[in-house]
């Protein structure tokens, strides 16, 4: 053989061998490629319902009610829990494409989701539950045996929060329903009671030492670093923390005291001016919705299924649809017959 | 004309596909960018504030952390205890907590309530909820790669040149002066760089030790929960201007490398191949 047949020689068999490593590589990659287009793929036979909610809502849909939800119609669930106002942004952002949208607060619908101005994303909405302001304490505070007391209605709530030594909680108005109606409950109780005092027990609207995001309060409380905060009723079911039950002139969960509540009112950031009301859930679907069959029959479930949202500790309300009815399917508006008007 | 090496292209590909996930949304970022509306944004009082509460605490925080992690990392690298590889372990283990589980497991120790917390309330010391609360929050996420910095670094100084300063008369203090910590420092500066932004960045464990005073991180994360993507984009953008900004220096730090110029000196071609 000469030199420079063994050459090609040697050339051929180096190239056989990057060929082959190189033919390698590209599987991989392609393998690679399938399987992250695999993943991204939104299958037309895939009937997941995927739900976007008020984030108080967290415990009672992801240990019950989805699961409940799957086993009543065999179709699959996927939520996720963000702030009502926090979620309707995404959606508004297009961050967010869910099925069905929960929100804490009728008026975020109107505000963020309906409407020209914004691309009137959502065009109804229905009531689905109700819930309470309740005072949650934990436990095992030095102060529970006077939380107790104020819970068997021997001594009053607000008298166990003006002790020296009590750390309560409450939501931020800025960012979260909660944190306002936290503030109408204490304007309501200074006039029921007739008490001025009782709304100075929160000090500024935003006082550092009381303010936290929902699911931080709850951590709070629940490690005993707090000896008490305001939540919803259907929160502190769901992660078992003893209450007080507050009157139903403050709490804002009876419709019946709409006109009372409304006395209390908040500013928002925005300038706009939100009024004391009852505390109801709405449901909707948005036009975003990639799944309108299934949101339907998700929501179909939630407005017919009164005593399982009793369970978890939201109040059961007469269904009632906002916005454009005839944009609603037939098939939901037979469940809220009434007009919802705030 | 001579082509690349098929490896390289292979791998280029690869990875060009992987740099460019990464990159794209920054890119994104500077693309949509509405400069009139963050700059009108940015200098509102919540933002001035959250810079202001940020900056402050994230220097506290690496001073402390500087300063206690350094002498650690030494003592790591060149102590022969029986529990070295433990500590190591252990130093790691803050890096690979949840953040938010990290602020809960902070929360109950130094909470009002708390083991440390409690005692510390009962003499008039508040140590969640203040700055001392975002202090101990950047700590624990970012102290680690101070320790892990400073431990490669000083691992990576030869022994034989403390042991000749050593033998040429230096105390124990002078070597470690004179000779460690200079053949250390880029690395070690390298590491505080990147703990500084670690802290800056800081969100999940500050949000439940710390909502208050908001830093950056938790401002922004307000603002996109009351605001959506225009109240958090200016925030975000001020972040990303911050983290580059420590990626730049932490570069340059390790490039100045001291070790090369004094191991020069010193005819010393240890570990570098010739």
């Amino acid at each position: 053989m000469s030199p420079s047949m063994s050459r090609v020689a040697d050339h051929g068999h180096g190239g056989t061998e990057s060929a082959r490593s190189a033919r390698t590589a590209l599987v991989m990659a392609l393998v690679v490629a399938s399987a992250v287009l695999a993943g991204c793929k939104k299958s037309s036979e895939d009937n997941t319902v995927s739900v976007l909610y008020a984030g108080s809502l967290a415990t009672a849909m992801e240990n019950g009610l989805g699961a409940a939800f799957t086993k009543d119609t065999g179709q699959a669930y996927k939520g996720e829990a963000q702030g009502s106002l926090g979620g309707a942004r995404m959606i508004h952002d297009h961050l967010r494409t869910p099925d069905v949208f929960i929100s804490a607060d009728p008026t975020v619908n109107e505000t963020v989701l309906m409407g020209d101005k914004n691309q009137n994303l959502v065009s109804w909405y229905a009531t689905m539950a109700s819930s309470q302001l309740v005072l949650a304490y934990n436990p095992k505070s030095q102060f529970a045996d006077k939380f107790q007391a104020a819970a068997a209605n021997t001594i009053p709530w607000y008298e166990v929060l003006q002790m020296p030594g009590v750390r309560f909680g409450r939501g931020d108005p800025t960012i979260d329903p909660k944190g306002y109606r936290t503030l109408f409950l204490f304007d309501l109780a200074g006039k029921h009671y007739q008490k001025p005092e009782i709304p100075r027990l929160l000090g500024d609207t935003m006082n550092p030492a009381q303010v936290f995001p929902e699911i931080v309060l709850l951590a709070r409380v629940e490690t005993g670093q707090f000896d008490a905060g305001i939540f919803y009723r259907h929160e502190v079911v769901a992660h078992h923390l003893p209450y007080v039950t507050l009157p139903p002139e403050i709490n804002l969960g009876y419709p019946k005291f709409a006109e009372f509540y409304a006395q209390a009112t908040y500013k928002l950031a925005s300038g706009e001016q939100v009024k004391g009301a009852p505390i109801i859930f709405t449901i909707t679907i948005p036009k975003t919705a990639s799944h309108p069959a299934a949101a339907e029959a998700f929501v179909r479930f939630m407005l017919s299924s009164p005593k399982l949202l009793e369970g978890f500790g939201f109040g059961t309300i007469e269904h009632q649809v906002a916005g454009d009815r005839a944009q609603m399917p037939a098939d939901l508006r037979r469940l809220a017959p009434e007009t919802y008007r705030q | 004309m001579r082509f690349p090496r098929p490896t390289f292209l292979v791998f280029g590909v690869l990875g060009g596909v992987l740099l460019l996930s990464l990159v794209l949304p920054i890119v994104n970022l500077f693309v949509q960018a509405d400069w009139a509306g963050w700059m009108k944004a940015l200098q509102e009082r919540g933002a001035g504030d959250a810079l202001a509460v940020s900056a402050l605490s994230s220097a506290i925080a690496v001073t402390i952390m500087t300063v206690l992690g350094v002498p650690l990392g030494y003592l790591l690298a060149r102590g022969r205890f029986l529990f070295t590889q433990i500590c190591i372990g252990l130093v790691f283990l803050p890096m690979v907590v949840p953040d938010l589980a990290g602020g809960i497991l902070l929360l109950q120790t130094f909470g009002p309530h708390g083991t440390i917390g409690g005692p510390a309330a009962g003499v008039g010391f508040e140590l969640t909820n203040n700055l001392a609360g975002i202090v101990l929050a950047q700590l624990f996420v970012s102290a680690p790669f101070v320790v892990v910095s400073a431990l490669a670094a000083f691992a990576g100084v030869d022994p034989k040149l403390e042991m000749a300063a050593a033998t040429l008369g230096d105390s124990q203090w002078h070597v470690f002066w004179r000779i460690s910590v200079p053949l250390a420092w880029p690395g070690i500066a390298a590491g505080i760089t990147l703990a500084w932004i670690r802290a800056l960045g800081e969100f999940g464990a500050t949000l439940i030790v710390a909502y208050n005073p908001h830093t950056l991180p938790v401002y922004m994360w307000v603002k996109f929960e009351s605001d959506g993507l225009t109240g958090a984009l200016p925030v975000a953008f001020l972040l990303v201007l911050l983290a580059g900004a420590a990626v730049v220096i932490s570069t340059l730090l390790s490039r100045l490398s001291g070790y090369r110029d004094t191991a020069a000196v010193l005819g010393d071609t240890h570990g570098r191949p010739t």
